[in-house]
């Protein structure tokens, strides 16, 4: 096995990690993707933030590459294609150029433009305030308090890159902003504002997918995944008291 | 189905949408992951008329929605969690995760423990149904691949 190989199936491991795929998902395609490279041994661990991989050659030979992992951004059009690249590369008979490009492809993928995320913040928030039983009012209030959301969202990432105290500050963003509605008597509660615009905060998805793996034996990864997300909650909760008691509005 | 339920449909399939181009799912898999967005809400508007613990209904959505999503995985030769996580959006207890924090912020704390834990039990039932689907679908492709083997050794 070529040893630069074996940096690619590092490179597609970290980015598949990257862009949303479950810890035990990265552990399988990077054994499969060795052993289809000639490794006689494999030995991955993968937690949330970092990964492991000894592979141990047929000549006797033994290499270890750790990759640490910073950021998690939900990309799944770049997982579908790295996914793709490793099962080419476990059937075989790729070369390593197509594998350079292939990769290349999957990280520079196509993304929807910066405004139409802007777009989906303030749809998402509005649709989950009706769906939660707010009016058509509050909805529309929902939808622009969403496009606020974004923007806190969006300067927080250029300013400070803590995902924690962004989450925080839109939640400050969303309450404020549901309140002032309130005392300019657009709406008569702040309840179903507030509630749509968390739905594009809250760490749903995060909670699920850390008690699946800590289900499914991913113990580590799965704890520090909920703890991610039950700090992501206690953010989203610390924007909204801040604002209520600071405020005074709720008085 | 009363006009609430329609809106909620309707307006959970939006949300699944919207979620579903933020994680850049794209093509077919995107029609496929907002078709599960639909699925998912009216499922559970269904089962709500015959069940009336909401968990229950949560974990049998949940489990409904992976194997659907199962499935799209391997049709459109994808990872499930694309589907799963866009899936289930309406499902997510965002509703009650707020009136657990409005019911601590105004000191009610009988309301707090009873939505906290509420909030848990809707994560658990949809984390469970998930993995029961996950599990039951890896053991069915085991008995597969098993099978075939057989065969190719008996030829």
């Amino acid at each position: 096995m070529m040893l630069e190989l074996f940096n690619f199936v590092m490179d597609i491991g970290e980015q598949m990690l990257i862009s949303g795929a479950e810890v035990h998902r990265v552990e399988d395609s990077i054994n499969r993707m060795c052993l289809a490279l000639g490794a006689v041994r494999v030995d991955v661990f993968i937690i949330t933030s970092s990964i492991v991989v000894t592979v141990h050659t047929a000549d006797g030979q033994t290499h270890t590459q750790t990759r640490r992992v910073v950021s998690v951004g939900t990309n799944y059009e770049k997982l579908h294609l790295l996914n793709e690249l490793s099962r080419e590369i476990c059937e075989k008979g790729i070369t390593q150029k197509e594998i350079e490009q292939k990769f290349n492809a999957a990280v520079n993928c196509k993304k929807f433009p910066l405004w139409f995320e802007f777009v989906c913040y303030a749809v998402i928030a509005g649709a989950f305030t009706l769906f939660f039983g707010g009016s058509i009012i509050e909805a529309l209030v929902s939808l622009s308090v969403g496009v606020a959301v974004r923007l806190g969202i969006f300067f927080c990432d250029k300013l400070i890159s803590n995902k924690i105290f962004g989450k925080f500050f839109s939640a400050v963003v969303a309450t404020f902003l549901a309140f002032w509605a309130v005392k300019l008597g657009w709406i008569a509660d702040v309840d179903k504002v507030i509630i749509g615009n968390i739905m594009t905060l809250i760490p749903g998805i995060g909670l699920t997918n850390a008690l699946r793996d800590l289900f499914t034996g991913d113990s580590i990864a799965g704890l520090l995944r909920s703890i991610e997300a039950v700090l992501t909650a206690l953010a989203i909760a610390a924007g909204y008291f801040l604002v209520a008691v600071l405020g005074g509005f709720a008085l | 189905m009363t006009q609430t339920e329609m809106i909620q449909i309707l307006t959970g399939f939006i949300g699944s949408v919207g979620f579903a181009i933020l994680f850049n799912i794209r093509g077919k898999r995107l029609v496929a992951a907002a078709m599960g967005g639909l699925l998912s809400w009216f499922l559970f508007v269904i089962l709500s008329a015959f069940i009336s613990s909401e968990a229950i209904c949560y974990f049998i959505v949940a489990w409904a929605i992976s194997t659907y999503s199962e499935i799209m995985a391997r049709v459109l030769k994808t990872p499930t969690t694309t589907f799963i996580t866009a899936a289930l959006i309406p499902l997510i207890p965002g509703g009650s995760l707020y009136y657990t924090m409005a019911n601590a912020f105004h000191g009610n704390m009988e309301g707090f423990l009873q939505k906290a834990i509420y909030t848990l039990q809707l994560s658990a039932a949809l984390a469970l149904g998930i993995i029961v689907s996950t599990t039951l679908f890896n053991i069915l492709q085991r008995i597969i691949k098993s099978k075939s083997a057989e065969k190719q050794t008996q030829v």
